[in-house]
């Protein structure tokens, strides 16, 4: 059963990944090149997925979009995991005072709806990419942040580093080479399963016209513009819509697989 | 005791830590929010003028200082935008908001039942589907399901108006109407979360000793389901709807902006657009505030209901 629940997240990620990578060097058409008199052409030879608005291809479009989602979710949830995991560090090591403004900090921070942090960070810095990038990334350190002090002041005490304390080693060396790959698991864990998270923030950010700007692509910009018109052209909403869930749900299987194994790992070390 | 009163006082710290987040954030924009607020074609003079009058040439200190001692007697200042208090905005924006939330709370209590009959036919088809449908339904995100009930339900069905509200002093069925829509898609964002706590719940209580128990005295299994792991069962979501309501809220600003529903989701929406610092300050104070008071209670309750239940067992 698990088997083939981790090889449906590799397919369904597979969709994705290759409309994303492929992107780079083709597209159907170019993604801003318009054709006013194909607009809404439905599903056709010369445009497999159909055409928006402004006539412009859906497939390329959606290509792009995927590259984007991916990308950002990545790249902003690896962000918030050295960020986080760096603070987490400093806030578990460090004595009782630094440790404790740490902690309130993380909290407060953690006590944000969401999209409401992601909001005001893009007050603070406009919309567009980067800035949607680094946003999701801020939104991501807490949470790195919170487990990976949780995780360290759980194997404070493990023989293994009281050892290694006592052989004279410095800090930077003991996190390094004992702490980290003890916890770097659950950290990859956490990681897999941000990602879908980040994606989803991104797209509702760009859904609500704050996060990646016309003219690129994004999943929830074009169920943006699709919104306009999808009363009297329905179909719109759903292929844009169908790619974004089927990433987030390849990205949240391939989480809980890896989270499953995890577990199993933990109970044979025991 | 003494463990409630220090989830009180750790709260009170999490209140300021928060209003400070969100006020040095927003000392971090670009630009003056005074010149934003006056335009372009504002005199030198003018902007001077209005930073005095609204003591923003005053160290930034100084300024958090005097926000957060309004802030505590409910002062919020005034919006740029809307040229009235933000307190009086919020107060009559919370109604439409608050009973949004609490219909689609509701829904998701009902929809916790598919979690404890989840866990009663454990790997049977029944749970294979409701674990299929969670797993999808946590990967959709909301305002997608939003626009797909507009186009396939709200289009389709003259019952359910496409957008705006009704206020219940108006019409309670108009009312309700305007928000049952919404108030799914909200419950939508919490439902597979909650069941999975509830059924995860569920399974573990039925494996225990009591339940062996329990059949062995010849007790009805349906009295014995009911008494033990439904209860603990229903106490387990209590946990998490700390997490839940900071995820209701962010739905709350998505949903109401797709079903234009004149709620606190929505002015914060419309604020964030507009560069409208002052009511984006005290409307996210009181979100975030909100949230931490929400799961103080909750943490109390749940305390007090686990010393209950253990002195009853003991």
């Amino acid at each position: 059963m698990r088997k083939y629940v981790f090889i449906l997240s590799v397919i369904l990620l597979l969709i994705p990944l290759s409309l994303g990578i492929v992107s780079f060097f083709y597209t159907p058409y170019p993604i801003t090149e318009m054709d006013i008199d194909n607009r809404f052409s439905g599903i056709s030879k010369a445009h497999l997925l159909g055409t928006d608005q402004f006539g412009r291809d859906l497939l390329s479009r959606l290509m792009v979009a995927s590259r984007y989602a991916l990308l950002l979710g990545t790249v902003s949830v690896t962000l918030g995991l050295c960020a986080g995991a760096f603070i987490g560090v400093i806030s578990a090591l460090s004595n009782k005072w630094i440790s404790m403004i740490f902690l309130r900090f993380i909290d407060g921070m953690l006590a944000f709806p969401g999209i409401v942090l992601a909001m005001m960070f893009v007050v603070v810095f406009g919309d567009g990419l980067y800035s949607t990038l680094i946003a999701i990334a801020i939104f991501m350190i807490p949470i790195f942040a919170r487990l990976t002090y949780s995780l360290i002041k759980e194997q404070q005490h493990a023989l293994y580093i009281v050892a290694a304390k006592s052989m004279g080693l410095s800090t930077p060396r003991i996190v390094w080479r004992h702490y980290l790959p003890v916890i770097l698991p659950r950290l990859v864990t956490q990681f897999s399963a941000s990602i879908g998270s980040a994606i989803l923030i991104e797209s509702a950010l760009s859904y609500l016209g704050l996060g990646v700007v016309p003219p690129n692509a994004s999943f929830g910009l074009m169920l943006k513009e699709a919104q306009s018109f999808m009363l009297s052209y329905p179909y719109l909403i759903l292929p844009s819509g169908i790619l974004l869930v089927i990433t987030v749900l390849g990205l949240n299987l391939m989480g809980d697989t890896l989270n499953d194994r995890l577990m199993k790992l933990g109970d044979t070390h025991d | 005791m003494k463990e409630i009163i220090r989830r009180i006082v750790s709260s009170i710290v999490l209140i300021i830590v928060v209003s400070f987040i969100t006020f040095f954030m927003l000392m971090m924009i670009p630009g003056d929010a005074v010149e934003i607020s006056l335009g372009t074609e504002a005199t030198p003079e003018r902007v001077r003028e209005l930073r005095a009058a609204l003591g923003m040439d005053a160290p930034w200190y100084t300024q958090y200082l005097s926000w957060l001692t309004h802030a505590i007697t409910g002062d919020f200042g005034v919006s740029f935008t809307y040229g009235e208090t933000v307190t009086s905005l919020l107060t009559s924006r919370l109604p439409v908001t608050l009973s949004l939330m609490v219909m689609a709370i509701i829904i998701a209590v009902l929809a916790l039942t598919i979690g404890v009959f989840a866990a009663l036919k454990q790997n049977k088809t029944f749970d294979i589907i409701a674990r299929t449908l969670m797993q999808i339904g946590d990967a959709m995100p909301q305002f997608w399901i939003a626009l797909i009930f507009l186009v396939y339900i709200s289009a389709q069905f003259d019952v359910f108006p496409i957008s705006g509200f009704t206020p219940f002093t108006e019409s309670v069925y108009g009312g309700f109407m305007s928000l049952l829509l919404p108030a799914l898609v909200l419950a939508f964002g919490m439902i597979a979360t909650l069941i999975r706590i509830v059924r995860s719940s569920m399974l573990h209580s039925l494996k225990q000793d009591y339940m062996l128990m329990t059949r062995v005295s010849g007790m009805n299994p349906v009295v014995a389901i009911i008494k033990y792991p439904l209860r603990d069962a229903l106490i387990a979501p209590l946990t998490v709807i700390g997490i839940q309501i900071a995820g209701l809220i962010s739905g709350v600003i998505v949903v109401e902006s797709i079903f234009s529903l004149p709620g606190v989701g929505r002015l914060l929406f419309s604020a964030v657009l507009k560069r409208d610092l002052f009511l984006i300050l005290g409307l996210v104070s009181f979100i975030v505030t909100s949230v931490i008071i929400i799961t103080l209670i909750t943490d109390i309750l749940y305390i007090l209901l686990n010393k209950r239940m253990r002195r009853e067992e003991s």
